[in-house]
Formats: C-alpha cells, structure tokens, sequence
C-alpha cells in the first residue's frame, strides 16, 4: 500500500456478491495507491455509495489568485502633490483617483476602497501608468498638472477614455471634462464611459477643426493633448485660441516616433517648443516618460494670449 | 417470431485473451493487429529502400551548393545556428512546440504587465536628473545640456534664474523629497499628516517581504519573456527557412546570426 492511507479508493468491487471473491480484494489494495499525492484533495470516490466529499476548505488554486489590493485592503494612503490624486503603499504601489462612480470599473482596472477617518468607505481606481501618460508623467514627477478638481479640461486625442475617465475623477463634479476624438471606433467607448460621468462631454469630432465643437465647449482652464500628429503644437494652438482662457495652462504627449522618426528624440522635442512658441504657448516644463513610454515626452506650458 | 428468439439465444462472442502462462508477451495478436504492424513495418521497409536506391544511383560528379555550403567539424554535421546558441537554448527549440511557446509567451507578457503595475512606479532612485534650459523672451531657446540622461527639463526666463534654480524652491517641497520623483508633497501638504489610512507596524513588515519577493519574480519573468521572445523569432524563422520562397542571406544580428530576407512572391 505503500503511500498511507490517506482517502483510498475504496475496494472497487469488493462486496459484490458471490462471484469473483478473490478479485475483489484486489481491487481494494490497489485502491490505497492513490490519493497519496493528491494534497488535501481527498480520495477520489471515497467508498462507493457514500457521499463524496471533496478537498475539505480549500477553495482551489486559481481563486487564490484574484484580490491583489480589493477586500479589505492593507494599504497605506496618502494624497498625491497633485490634488485629486492618490498613493497606496503596501505589498504593492499604485497612484489613485477617487471613483466617480463608486462600484464600477470603466477598463477593467482594480479598484480598492478604503475606510476613512468618519468610517464611511472611499472607492478609489488604480491608474496604470502603462496605460496613461498623464499618469506616467505624475510618477516622472511633473511639477505641475493643472488637472486639479473643479477645474475646466479640454482633452484631445480622447481615445476609448480610460485616461478621461481619470481626468473627470479628479476634476470631480464640480469640473468638466470635454473630450474630443476623431475615431468613431474608440469613440463608442468613450461615450459609453460618458453615460456614467456626468462630467465628461464627448464630442466625436477632428480635433483639427474646432469650429465644429465651438458650440459646445466653453472657455476651459487647461488643455491635454495626446493626438501624436506631425502637427499637433498647430492643432493644439487653434484649439487654445478657440477655448483657453488667457494664462490657461496646456499638458500636451509628445510622441518622438510621429513627429518625425529619422532623428532621435530629445532632438523631436527640442524641436516641438519653438513650435509650440510661435503658438503663443510659453514652455514650462519638459519630462520624458521613460520607463513607462519609450521616446514620450510630456511637455507643459502656459498660453498668453496677449502680451 | 422465430428471429426473436434466436436473438435471445445468441452468445456474446468472446475473444480469447493471452494464457496466463504466456502473459509475459503482451496482449494476444489478432489480425486487426497484425495488419497495422504489418503496414506499418513495410512502409519503413519502403522508404528505406527507396533512399538505398536512390544513393546507389547517385552521379559521384554531380555537383550540389550544399558541398560548400554546409561543413563538417571531426565528421560532425555542423549546424552554423546552432553554434551560436547555449545547450539550454537548443534543448529548449528542439524539444517546444511552435505554439505552444506563443501561448506561453503570451500568458507571461499579460503577467509582466499586470506585476508591473503594482510593483515598478514607485521607486525612489537617486540620480540627479535635472536640467534647467533656460529661455529668453520666450524666443530662442538656447539649449544648454547639463547631464547625462536628462529627462526632466523646467524652463525659466533668464541666464541668472539658471544659477540660482533651487530644486526643492521650484517644487515647493522639503529638499530630502527631492528625488522621491513619484510624489513630491508640497510644504502646505507636509504640515499636516494628510495619510489616509496607515498600516500597522506588522503589516509594513510583511508587505515589505511580499514586495520583494515580487520583485525578484518580476526580473526572473522578464528574463523569461527575453528567452522565450528569441526562442519564438528562432522557431519562426526556421519553420519559414523550410518552406518554399526565394530567399537571400542579408548581414548579420548582433548576435552573429544570419538574417534572410524574402522575395516578395505574388501569393495565388
């Protein structure tokens, strides 16, 4: 029997009547073999009618996988430089956004709730900065972002929004975000992701042509551009004329690769400010996004409309 | 009627089974088996006989590219890729599936990426990496390179600001907070303990260890996926090398691997 007698098989056949004795009694000693290996899973079977009971507490390798930060999470949080912004420390690290709509996962990201100080329970989403270069640049340390709750965003290059989605937790309810993008493809996703967020007003349009959106857009405190085209200090200059108040701020990706990819790309970025000067868009500041992007650059300015 | 009962009459047809005294050979051969065997030993018997053939009717002063092409090391057959790679490698590309390291692959990245989340950001590293550039009359950016990698730029307006650039002042945070990249706590901030929730002492300890123990698992995964990315381009192009196309040699990796490069060929 060898392997203890851990949940044997039961003697297969053993009482089965008259014939066959002999066999019987085989099969039972074959029965104790197995189930030694098993762990806690139990013999297979365990005697023949009785009832099978199986594997005792444990829920199964693959649950065992899921909660991360979910659930009762053992966290450390504290609020970011940037208002609106979260940290969590514990086995693992993630930038926050307070959910807008508590619950609910807008792209499949975790999401933790926390007990504050009144005890009443707080949901925040985790923000990838994989995913999101606003949120690459808030971990490169970008001094300032200008997203701050209450205030007016114009985003452009919304894409599926799962960055929006971010932007419109920070802004808040007192905020507004108006995200423009071009393709109707991600654009569905990002009006499914409006119907949620009050905040958020998609507009389906080429950013190239604000005329077009003029009537729904009002004067907005900051732009966010991630459009990554050969022109985009143009496109983002006609949209700051159009809707940025004077003194706004602009956050705009740079994307080294669209821009033109013969030359390397501090010499791309380099190139991009006197551009975005003739814009009338004052450089402030300039980070790269490396490790989170490769050849990304996200640069802030501030426009001054009249001198 | 007559049917029915003849049918209730009919014996199960029982085959005989090896004798006790004979189990040691195996199961009893019946036909069935025997023809399987049979063809199975005759296809071999073909083939074989098929390469006899055709080595004995071989013209000795034909000539092939593949004489000069390939070599041989103390009689040896010498495979020139394989050269190049480790045992492991080589054990690994003969002995996986095409498909199956795909999958694998493609298992692991969706890990990489999920690990990284929680794990890469929020490093504190200790390198200076400021550059100031300053800017004149908002016209003509003199740049000005400073450091090595420089990857985050503040652009002021004068030559003096320049000198005087106090990063902890630019940021409005304690100079120790300086290179906490990830979040650097303005002073208003600092005054007041803003945490919202703290873990216990014991907590702190043991997410520590968790910490690392990821970490570790995350380089050892990257490791992985580096390894399995070779073993896939290898694989592929091997599998391509073997199928029909025009192709020629361009240049060498920087591994000292050949690289091919195909014809463009009009697919019917």
């Amino acid at each position: 029997m060898g392997f203890g007698d851990r949940g044997g098989r039961g003697g297969r056949g053993g009482g089965r009547g008259g014939f066959g004795g002999d066999r019987g009694g085989r099969g039972g000693g074959r029965g104790g073999g197995r189930g030694g290996f098993g762990g806690d899973r139990g013999g297979r079977g365990g005697g023949r009618g009785g009832v099978a009971k199986r594997g005792g507490a444990g829920r199964g390798g693959r649950g065992g996988a899921r909660g991360g930060a979910r659930g009762g999470a053992k966290v450390t949080v504290e609020p970011h430089r940037h208002e609106g912004i979260f940290v969590a420390h514990g086995k693992e690290d993630y930038l926050l956004t307070k959910n807008l709509v508590p619950g609910e996962s807008v792209y499949g990201e975790k999401r933790i709730s926390i007990e504050g100080a009144d005890g009443a329970k707080v949901e925040y989403r985790v923000w990838n900065p994989f995913r999101s270069k606003v949120a690459a640049g808030v971990l490169g340390g970008v001094d300032n972002i200008h997203i701050a709750p209450g205030k007016k965003v114009l985003y452009l290059g919304a894409a599926s929004g799962t960055t929006v989605s971010h932007v419109a937790d920070i802004v808040g309810p007192e905020g507004l975000v108006y995200a423009v993008e071009f393709s109707h493809r991600s654009g569905r996703d990002l009006i499914n992701m409006a119907k949620k967020r009050t905040n958020v007003i998609p507009i389906i349009e080429d950013a190239r042509h604000p005329h077009k959106y003029r009537m729904l857009v009002g004067m907005v405190d900051v732009i966010f551009a991630d459009v990554a085209q050969p022109d985009q200090s143009r496109i983002i200059g006609i949209n700051a004329h159009h809707f940025l108040k004077n003194n706004g701020h602009i956050v705009i990706s740079i994307k080294a690769n669209c821009i033109d990819s013969t030359v390397d790309a501090a010499t791309v970025f380099a190139g991009e400010i006197p551009k975005l000067q003739e814009q009338r868009i004052k450089p402030q500041e300039q980070l790269t996004l490396e490790p989170f992007e490769r050849d990304h650059a996200l640069v802030v300015g501030k426009y001054v409309r009249a001198k | 009627m007559s049917s029915l009962r003849n049918a209730v009459h009919r014996r199960n047809h029982k085959e005989r089974s090896q004798p006790l005294n004979r189990q040691k050979y195996g199961l009893l051969e019946k036909k069935k088996d025997y023809v399987a065997r049979a063809r199975d030993y005759h296809s071999k018997q073909d083939r074989l006989k098929a390469m006899r053939e055709k080595a004995a009717f071989r013209n000795p002063d034909e000539f092939y590219f593949k004489m000069i092409n390939s070599k041989t090391k103390e009689g040896v057959h010498l495979t020139e890729r394989n050269e190049k790679f480790s045992h492991d490698f080589l054990k690994l590309l003969n002995t996986q599936d095409l498909n199956y390291v795909t999958q694998q692959r493609d298992v692991g990245r969706k890990r990489i990426e999920r690990m990284q989340q929680g794990l890469v950001l929020l490093d504190d590293d200790v390198h200076d990496e400021f550059a100031e550039e300053e800017d004149e009359d908002m016209m003509g950016s003199s740049s000005k390179t400073i450091q090595k990698p420089k990857n985050h730029i503040v652009f002021v307006d004068n030559e003096e600001e320049v000198k005087k650039f106090d990063p902890a002042k630019h940021f409005d945070t304690a100079p120790e907070l300086v290179h906490r990249k990830f979040n650097r706590p303005r002073t208003s901030q600092l005054k007041k303990d803003l945490t919202i929730s703290h873990l216990e002492k014991a907590d702190i300890k043991a997410a520590t260890k968790e910490r690392e123990r990821s970490l570790a698992e995350l380089a050892s995964r990257m490791e992985r996926e580096e390894t399995m990315a070779k073993l896939e381009s290898e694989m592929t192009l091997r599998k391509n090398l073997m199928l029909k196309g025009r192709k020629k040699k361009v240049g060498v990796d920087k591994d000292g691997l050949a690289k091919y490069k195909w014809k463009a060929d009009r697919k019917k």
